[in-house]
């Protein structure tokens, strides 16, 4: 190999530091959140003077809370289910349709992931405001809907494009109608990228906060946005609490993405 | 006659402007081995996804023991298939894969497993029933797809190039298990290739294709001593071509002559009118004698040698007529006629002008 990693000499030495370096500016943030939110002290001191599990009790006691956190996981699932309903559709269009302007139409759903997200926010919220869809479940689905739907469009379209037709073709020969050979074979096989697509829609819409904050109204919030609400309000360790639980559940996502790709591999 | 088993009957098939296949008329009969045999782009493959309905003919019908099968869709023609492309269940195991066609026809499970193992024993693979797809050789994927595709007893197997990804060894390795399985199951088959040895090995008739025709159909031997055209008795085992005018034609037999004065009487003529036209001259180049010293009777080629090459079992020599045109001999290795031989020197060539074929 012409770069190998043994060969490099010294050099090997400032590629670990730099990816040390790297890691540690991605990691502290969330580290340090984690340790504030065990800490004893009000004001969110650092090192913290003594350790407490009291704001995740607060935290799980607060109503408040727990009602946002349900609010954003009945939110994320919604939305994990239509993303990968309306993207495996899409896909098999974009796929395997030939039509006119395939790569325009696929190109048009990948837009939301270049578009400012803060563009797209007041634009819906001033079309939601006529259809009185702000404050509600269906506003905050069809808001995270838009940002989720890329993702799902990418994973899908790449395990179908991956995904030899003949396959489906011998399935319905053996004597599956098309629609019971796709049931039966295609989906199954391309299984890792509906769920990479459920697993990528279902974390855009749990910490996504500029959408949920044009959607939310006093009584419907989601974590992200009652963390922020908070924030501007008083400055609690609950909310670093809250921050942990949140990315507690993203980093465990992660590991089951990791251990699903390894199953699926073998 | 009686009615053939399946009927293909003049399918055309355009796509926009361009025609793939047309006029394709076969009579199949139960049991047999049909080869469409053709280079790519001939309309095999069109023709074969037509009897599978991946394709709807233009014109035409297919008729499968008097019923067409057309309005039928594909997976309700009960239509085997082996395809070009590995294309198991990527996701199932071999058993479940050859199971696969049962479980969708809501068989028993005790069916299914008793079938699975038969299947398996056909295709010599016992013993493979966890694996999955991703842990088998190129090979044993096809073999297993075979099972599959027979599983369900269907009376008409369609296989599109299913050796054309192996390498040679093994391809001819899968040859004598596909003749095999053949005469064991008595399954009509329908076999598409662009290799005419595997052609030759395999079927009990061959369809040429060229260009969305078929130019012939007939048992190898046929093909191959009474080529109806250029095409075939070039596709078809080595050929040497000469140009020739036509003398003299009665439509059946004429005769030629080949540069400016070698005349051969008698030759079964293809194509093209009566009277005076070129022709191209079909001599094979194994059944050439090469004669180092003029013979005494009449009707000897005199050439020069250009080269000899050792092919194992055969030598190539490489010749050149008096008007310049290359013409090939096969001889076996160690024959008389070639000791000694070297570049430059003068031979005489025999041939039976019977056995030859002049196209116009």
């Amino acid at each position: 190999m012409l770069l190998s990693f043994e060969r490099l000499g010294w050099w090997k030495w400032v590629l670990v530091a730099i990816t040390g370096l790297v890691t540690a500016f991605l990691l502290l943030p969330i580290l340090f959140i984690a340790a504030l939110s065990f800490g004893s002290s009000q004001w969110l001191i650092f090192p913290p003077p003594s350790w407490t599990l009291k704001w995740y009790r607060e935290f799980f006691a607060d109503p408040r809370w727990l009602e946002s956190a349900w609010t954003s996981l009945q939110i994320a699932a919604l939305v994990t289910l239509f993303s990968v309903g309306i993207g495996l559709c899409a896909s098999f269009a974009l796929v395997r349709g030939k039509f006119r302007g395939r790569e325009t139409l696929k190109a048009f759903f990948l837009t939301p992931m270049i578009l400012p997200v803060v563009v797209l926010a007041v634009a819906l919220y001033a079309f939601f405001l006529r259809l009185g869809l702000n404050g509600t479940v269906t506003g905050f689905v069809l808001a995270h809907l838009v940002v989720a739907l890329p993702f799902s469009v990418l994973a899908i379209t790449n395990a179908l494009e991956g995904f030899d037709k003949s396959i489906e073709d011998a399935a319905v020969l053996c004597g599956a109608s098309p629609l019971e050979a796709k049931f039966r074979v295609t989906l199954p096989a391309i299984g890792h990228g509906l769920f990479s697509a459920a697993i990528f829609s279902f974390l855009t819409s749990w910490d996504e906060v500029v959408l949920a904050i044009f959607m939310a109204s006093p009584t419907l919030q989601t974590l992200p946005v009652r963390i922020w609400t908070t924030l501007r309000q008083d400055l609690t360790p609950v909310i670093a609490s809250a921050s942990t639980l949140l990315v507690l559940l993203t980093i465990l996502l992660m590991l089951l993405v990791a251990l699903v790709r390894k199953g699926f591999k073998s | 006659m009686t009615a053939p088993y399946l009927h293909i009957r003049g399918i055309r098939k355009d796509y926009g402007s361009v025609t793939a296949v047309e006029n394709v008329d076969l009579e199949i009969r139960r049991g047999e081995f049909m080869t469409f045999l053709g280079p790519s782009g001939s309309g095999k493959s069109t023709t074969l996804y037509i009897l599978a309905g991946f394709q709807d003919p233009t014109a035409g019908d297919i008729l499968l023991e008097g019923k067409s099968l057309l309005q039928t869709p594909s997976h309700l023609r009960q239509i085997g298939m082996v395809f070009q492309r590995y294309t198991l269940f990527p996701h199932l195991t071999v058993a479940e894969n050859i199971g696969f066609p049962l479980k969708v026809r809501r068989k028993g499970r005790a069916e299914i497993d008793a079938k699975v193992r038969d299947m398996l024993r056909l295709v010599r693979l016992e013993g493979f029933e966890d694996r999955k797809p991703a842990d088998m050789s190129g090979g044993q994927q096809q073999r297993v797809a075979l099972a599959r595709a027979l599983a369900y007893d269907p009376p008409v197997l369609l296989m599109d190039e299913p050796l054309s990804a192996l390498d040679k060894k093994l391809r001819e390795e899968i040859q004598v298990e596909i003749r095999r399985i053949h005469q064991e199951t008595e399954v009509t088959i329908l076999y598409v290739t662009h290799d005419q040895e595997e052609a030759l090995r395999l079927s009990d008739r061959i369809a040429v294709f060229s260009k969305g025709v078929i130019d012939q159909v007939g048992t190898g031997p046929e093909l191959y001593a009474n080529p109806a055209t250029r095409f075939v008795a070039e596709f078809i085992g080595d050929s040497d071509f000469l140009t020739c005018s036509v003398l003299s034609s009665d439509g059946r037999t004429a005769d030629v002559r080949l540069g400016s004065d070698f005349v051969v009487p008698g030759v079964p003529v293809h194509g093209g009118g009566g009277g005076r036209s070129a022709g191209a001259l079909l001599l094979r180049p194994e059944r050439i004698s090469l004669h180092r010293h003029q013979p005494a009777e009449a009707g000897t080629l005199p050439v020069t040698v250009g080269g000899l090459t050792f092919l194992g079992s055969n030598v190539h020599v490489a010749a050149t007529t008096g008007w310049g045109e290359p013409v090939a001999v096969r001889l076996p290795f160690g024959h008389g006629a070639i000791e000694g031989l070297s570049r430059g020197d003068t031979v005489w060539l025999g041939f039976d002008p019977r056995a030859t074929h002049v196209f116009c």
